[in-house]
């Protein structure tokens, strides 16, 4: 009992960053129609970014700030050079190509600044364990699945309640209509990079502690992200989130019952075969095909 | 251009002769056997990135098994190289069918995600069947390459390679134009259109992912036996990147592009090694480079260009084409077809786009479908043609059963459409979307397609004469070289309606074919119209404009609300108290046809 | 094309059938010594500590007059850790630049890739890094891999002697990373263990990057090992500290020279007390033959503290390496493959890391390792920094 809870609270942890992953492939997508590749790499950003802030000497609630801004900054700034110059186009090769290429860049930036080594992120929340009905997990790791829960439900209640919460949804059903009822699409597209590269910033300050912070800390967590993405239903911020989770369960599963080298393989093909049922994704709005 | 291929696959040959004589050691030799392999693997991924425009990001996987594949039957069961990369080719290909499948349901993005997850898979599998594979050491000692139990020298492996990779270049080259290369671009421009000109676009995505997989099959084993040892690292992400990159980077869809680009990416890592540290970083910068400097790859756009300096001949001589009206023409006028539904129903979740609709087109008529609109006239023009499934009801032509068929085998039996948002195959000529049009009625294989048979030919030939007469038909003849999407779109349309006939229908479905036309086109339209009537092919129009139904039309069968409330001749039909209301809403005697548009 | 070009090519051709028909090439082999090693990616730190130890013994040498009336360079390529750049630079190494050995890089996966080739050209390979046994111990003969570094098969059997020592219920565990490091390692350890009349009770793996290893740490632990070897990196060395905090385990750890880095910084107060073999290492007390080395380092790469020195093992195993290398050549009289391969068996001379007499012995396969394992060291996380044993309170326990 105590290890399946082990196990549960594992999963939920680590599920907690592919849901955060996601929920910014999911606001990506649905602006654009087109997301950062290296969406792992804003994650890295994040991460890399607090620890050379406290490394020049800022305060860690400063560093972990100013780092999960300059995400936010990126992304924007990924948008506009990286990404709206191949929208539109036939295929999506242009911007998967380039934003995968500005990820091997920045990749092998950290990679040069931090000597190829992961570095701890200081924080209270892995000081210290606790256990819950003999279960060990820092409080750290219990923080993640509920960032991801809150993020999910406040851009839930900002695509309600806040104007260019409207406007983003407009734009996400149908770019033209929203063109023509007045709304700056470009700015709407723009904005999405922005805050998705936020939440991807603020998860990577998130899990450093627990999973330091490395150059290639994200690539992997990227693509799961993405691959959950697409399971959950790409249009789906609670589908994209809940799957998430359920991914992150299923893989300590996976390890603590099947084995640790099983988990890739049966977690990718898992994907594929929820992808072949569900062409939309478990939890994403089916597209009427137009003639 | 096609004297310029000619000339472009001599240099090549050339060069493939010449460089192991111009090797300064044997160092470089192997370097450009390396580059021979993935040249190998470019090649066959072209065809399905440039040709079919699916994106697959999971290459890395299906080089992996054909290079396990190799190794394990080489190291354990004793096979030669060649016999090992046969058998190595095949089973990569059955992977490539399986691959193929997703893309019955996912495109696109959600495709590159399966593609991945694939490459993922395999490597993984790679490094935990211990058993088989070595797991992460990998597998060691693979023999020297050999062949029917000779060893070869370097230069014969060499030889083997080149003659590989330039029959593998020839062979895409002659698929490309074929009529199965004219299918994929035709599935990558439009699918719907694609479709409802008879072509599987199933059949030729798994056609493309077999390609690729199978070059990338065959490249396997050879590296396999080039390096005499694989691990699972050699199998990775960045690696399916960097094969598609060879793609892109030398130029989708282009002969030669994919090996040029497979030249480029080989030799980049020795250039970068300068770059020490920074070399990763260069990497990327490249790569960003080439996609904003050259989108188009190295050698589409200097195909680009070259059509920019040197433009070809806008028209295309008439002479020689066969007339459409003997192209067309059915043996007899009184065999025309029929289409028969009966009671057709279509829901969309709680919506009731069509209600027990039933429409008879008599044999050799032209008969005019009108409605206001939502009255269900597309969704019925959909359902007949297979891209919709009815709920209920079916229909026929000439008694064969078309519901329950897909949109490709309907087409097969003799119905074409057009579409009210032109569908036309943007980046192909005039020309080429014609022939596209008579893609089914060419019959030859594939293997008549790579080895360029005189069948293949004369299949080609005529078809090529046919789509002049059909563009003559239409008055595009002058026209013929033009990229379709450039075409006004007055014209555009009457492209479409060649397009369709080429495929040789008995009936022919035209959606809107007036809509956006000034009134000297739509009168070219009604002649057009009549003239197919004459030939003896039935006609369903869906139309708003009155005139021209008046003009044109036999019959007349007014849709509202998905309902059937009148099917006549245009006379009796225009006074119709029920269809004045529906277009009205209210009984309003006299009201006039022109309005009504 | 010209005439004499004409000639040229027919030459060249000639004579690259010829290369490649009996795999061995004919130049005049240069006095530059090669090495293939990851100087990017995450492992990067390796490359930097080969070319560190080697240029600064390449520098001593030529200062002297270099070998035999040549100054010695030091050609350096990048593989990135990935086996097919690792044969491919080989062979630039051996063919293009000709140089007359090559020394070995960081990953184990390239140096069994590299063992191939490296028999079928024929040229001197001496590993510096990588302790993968089959690299090495390949079974060929002649065999011209050679390694001045620790190996596998004897770090487990010091490692699994180590942790029957400070074992109260000779239980033992063992970690490995799932790549060609941490596989190879596993019959060594098994083969140890059953040396000594035991079996592991846990062996678990896990891959780069992963985040949680707590099922694996429960297995150990349901298991009551006491002792846990490690043979990982050491952020997921960190990892597996954390995921044992996490479910209240606490046994001894002692591990293989991945998690001698900095796990201390990455796993603070748990990482003390953690046991690492290394071949070498410049913290706590210095000799004064190390200190001298320690000095020349500082000046040339503009270092502080010997805590910057990522792999000290690294630097000292290719500063001997290089020595050992240099004498051969100077015994075989000429900068050639086969000459200086033959002589390498002959050296008998004093190193930073160890007494080599002799460096080689052709007669016992096991020997063309020359760091043997007496020679090995166990260092110590406290406080963050990697300390000799003896010199902690870890060591005075014992």
């Amino acid at each position: 009992m105590t290890t399946f809870l082990q196990y549960t609270l594992s999963g939920l942890a680590i599920g907690g960053i592919y849901a955060l992953v996601a929920l910014g492939f999911h606001i990506m997508w649905s602006a654009a129609k087109a997301v950062n590749f290296a969406h792992g790499d804003t994650l890295m950003i994040g991460a890399v970014l607090a620890v050379i802030g406290i490394d020049v000497g800022l305060p860690l609630w400063l560093a972990c700030l100013l780092a999960i801004v300059a995400g936010g900054v990126f992304g924007v700034l990924l948008e506009r050079f990286a990404v709206r110059p191949f929208l539109g186009g036939a295929t999506s090769i242009g911007w998967m190509l380039t934003t995968i290429a500005v990820g091997i860049m920045i990749e092998s930036l950290a990679t040069m600044q931090f000597g190829g080594f992961s570095r701890a992120l200081p924080s209270p929340g892995v000081a210290q364990a606790v256990h819950i009905f003999g279960a060990g997990v820092y409080p750290q790791e219990l923080l993640i699945p509920v960032v991801a829960l809150i993020a999910m439900a406040g851009l839930k209640l900002m695509q309600k309640r806040t104007l260019i919460g409207r406007a983003m949804q407009a734009v996400a059903h149908d770019k033209r209509a929203a063109a023509l009822v007045g709304i700056d699409v470009d700015r709407i597209v723009a904005f999405s990079f922005g805050l998705s590269a936020l939440f991807g910033a603020a998860a990577g300050v998130l899990v450093a502690p627990v999973i330091q912070a490395s150059a290639t800390m994200g690539a992997l967590i990227g693509l799961k992200g993405f691959a959950v993405a697409i399971i959950g239903g790409i249009t789906s911020a609670p589908g994209v989130v809940i799957a998430g989770l359920a991914f992150g369960v299923m893989e300590k599963f996976v390890e603590g019952y099947i084995s640790t080298a099983a988990r890739e393989i049966i977690g990718f093909s898992v994907m594929i075969l929820v992808l072949l049922a569900f062409p939309q994704g478990l939890f994403g709005k089916k597209e009427v095909m137009k003639v | 251009m096609k004297h310029l291929h000619t000339l472009g696959f001599l240099a090549f040959a050339a060069w493939l002769v010449a460089v192991p004589v111009m090797a300064g050691n044997e160092y470089e030799l192997r370097l450009f056997m390396l580059f021979l392999i993935y040249g190998v693997i470019a090649v066959g991924l072209n065809v399905l990135v440039g040709l079919t425009g699916l994106v697959s990001l999971g290459q890395a996987g299906l080089f992996a098994l054909g290079s396990y594949t190799g190794a394990i039957l080489a190291t354990r069961a004793g096979f030669d190289m060649i016999s090992a990369s046969l058998a190595a080719a095949v089973v990569a290909g059955l992977f490539g069918v399986l691959l193929a499948y997703p893309t019955v349901r996912v495109r696109g993005v959600y495709l590159a995600v399966v593609t991945i997850a694939f490459g993922i898979i395999v490597e993984n599998v790679a490094i935990e069947w211990q058993s088989l594979t070595g797991g992460t050491t990998g597998i060691t000692s693979i023999p020297a390459p050999n062949a029917f139990g000779w060893r070869l020298s370097g230069y014969a492996f060499y030889g083997v390679l080149a003659v590989t990779l330039f029959l593998a270049t020839l062979a895409t080259h002659n698929l490309k134009t074929s009529r199965f290369g004219r299918a994929m671009l035709a599935v990558s421009q439009s699918e719907t259109a694609a479709r409802a000109l008879g072509i599987d676009a199933t059949g030729v995505r798994t056609l493309a992912f077999v390609v690729a997989a199978v070059t990338a099959g065959l490249a396997g084993t050879f590296y396999a036996f080039l390096n005499a040892y694989i691990s699972p690292d050699i199998f990775t992400f960045s690696d399916s990147v960097r094969f598609l990159l060879m793609v892109i980077l030398g130029g989708a869809a282009t002969t030669f592009g994919p090996v040029l680009g497979a030249y480029l990416l080989t030799y980049l890592p020795e250039l970068l090694q300068q770059f020490a540290l920074w070399q990763k970083f260069a990497y990327g910068a490249l790569l960003l480079l080439v996609m904003f400097a050259l989108p188009k790859g190295i050698l589409g756009t200097l195909a680009g260009l070259v059509k920019r300096f040197r433009p070809t001949a806008r028209a295309v001589s008439i002479v020689g084409a066969v007339p459409a009206e003997e192209s067309l023409r059915q043996p007899d006028k009184a065999l025309a077809a029929e289409l028969v539904a009966r009671g057709l129903t279509v829901r969309f979740g709680g919506l009731t786009a069509l209600s027990n609709a039933s429409v008879r087109v008599k044999g050799g008529e032209v008969h005019a479908l009108i409605g206001p609109n939502g009255a269900g006239k597309s969704t019925f023009v959909n359902t007949i043609s297979g891209f919709y499934r009815p709920a209920e009801g079916d229909c026929e032509l000439d008694g064969v059963t078309l519901t329950g068929l897909k949109s490709h085998q309907i087409a097969r039996v003799g119905l074409s459409r057009t579409f009210q948002n032109t569908e036309l195959f943007g980046e192909m000529t005039v020309l080429e979307n014609v022939i596209a049009g008579y893609q089914r009625r060419l019959t030859y294989s594939v293997v008549d397609a790579v080895l360029r048979t005189p069948r293949m030919r004369r299949e080609e030939a005529e078809a090529r004469r046919v789509a002049i007469g059909l563009l003559a038909f239409v008055g595009l003849e002058d026209y013929a070289n033009e990229a379709a999407r450039f075409l006004p779109f007055g014209l555009q349309r009457r492209l479409e309606i060649a397009r369709a006939l080429a495929a040789k229908p008995r009936l022919l479905l035209l959606d809107e074919p007036a809509a956006g036309l000034t009134t000297q086109e739509i009168d070219d339209l009604e002649a057009v119209i009549r003239r197919i009537a004459s030939l003896g092919i039935s006609v369903l129009l869906i139309e708003h404009h009155v005139d021209l139904i008046m003009a044109v039309a036999d019959t007349v069968t007014v849709l509202d609300y998905g309902q059937v409330i009148a099917s006549d001749t245009p006379s009796v039909v225009q006074d119709d108290p029920k269809v004045i209301e529906a277009y009205f809403g209210t009984s309003l005697h006299g009201a006039e046809g022109e309005k009504v548009a | 094309m010209l005439p004499d070009k004409i000639l040229r090519g027919h030459v060249l051709a000639a004579t690259l059938a010829l290369a490649l028909s009996s795999g061995t090439a004919l130049a005049q082999q240069q006095p530059c010594i090669g090495n293939s090693a990851a100087i990017t990616g995450p492992a990067a730190f390796g490359g930097m500590a080969i070319k560190m130890g080697a240029e600064i013994a390449i520098d001593e040498i030529n200062e002297k007059g270099g070998v035999l009336g040549q100054k010695l360079r030091f050609v350096q390529y990048d593989d990135a850790g990935a086996p097919p750049r690792g044969v491919d630079n080989t062979r630039r190494i051996a063919m293009s630049d000709k140089c007359v050995a090559i020394l070995g890089g960081y990953h184990s996966t390239v140096a069994v890739a590299q063992a191939q080739v490296v028999n079928e050209i024929g040229i001197p390979y001496l590993g510096v890094l990588a302790a993968n046994t089959k690299a090495v111990e390949n079974g060929a003969n002649p065999n011209y891999m050679f390694r001045v570094s620790a190996k596998d098969k004897w770090v487990a059997r010091f490692l699994v002697e180590q942790a029957l020592k400070a074992s109260k219920t000779g239980k033992i565990a063992f970690f490995y990373e799932n790549t060609g490091w941490g596989n190879g390692a596993v019959p060594d350890v098994k083969d140890a263990m059953a040396k000594a009349g035991k079996e592991l009770v846990a062996l678990e793996t896990f891959n780069w990057n992963d985040p949680d290893m707590s099922p694996q740490v429960i297995r150990a632990r349901d298991a009551g090992a006491d002792v846990v070897l490690f043979w990982a990196l050491d952020r997921e060395g960190n990892q597996i500290l954390r995921s044992m905090d996490k479910v209240g385990y606490k046994p001894t750890v002692i591990g293989a020279w991945g998690i001698a880095g900095n796990l201390g910084e990455l796993a603070g107060p748990l990482a003390d007390g953690v046991q690492v073999v290394q071949t070498f290492t410049f913290m706590g007390d210095m000799d004064p033959k190390k200190k001298a080395l320690w000095d020349k380092l500082k000046a040339k790469y503009n270092l502080k503290d010997p805590s910057e020195v990522k792999m000290p093992s690294g630097v000292a195993n290719a500063y001997d390496a290089v020595y050992i290398l240099a004498d051969a050549i100077k015994k075989a009289g000429a900068f050639d493959w086969k000459k200086v391969h033959d002589a390498l068996y002959t050296v008998n001379m004093d190193g930073i890391v160890a007494e080599y007499k002799p460096a080689f012995v052709a007669s016992d396969p096991e020997r063309q390792d020359a760091i043997l394992p007496k020679y090995y060291k166990l260092t110590v996380w406290v406080d963050g920094k990697l300390l000799p044993l003896e010199q902690t309170k870890y060591g005075k326990a014992n």
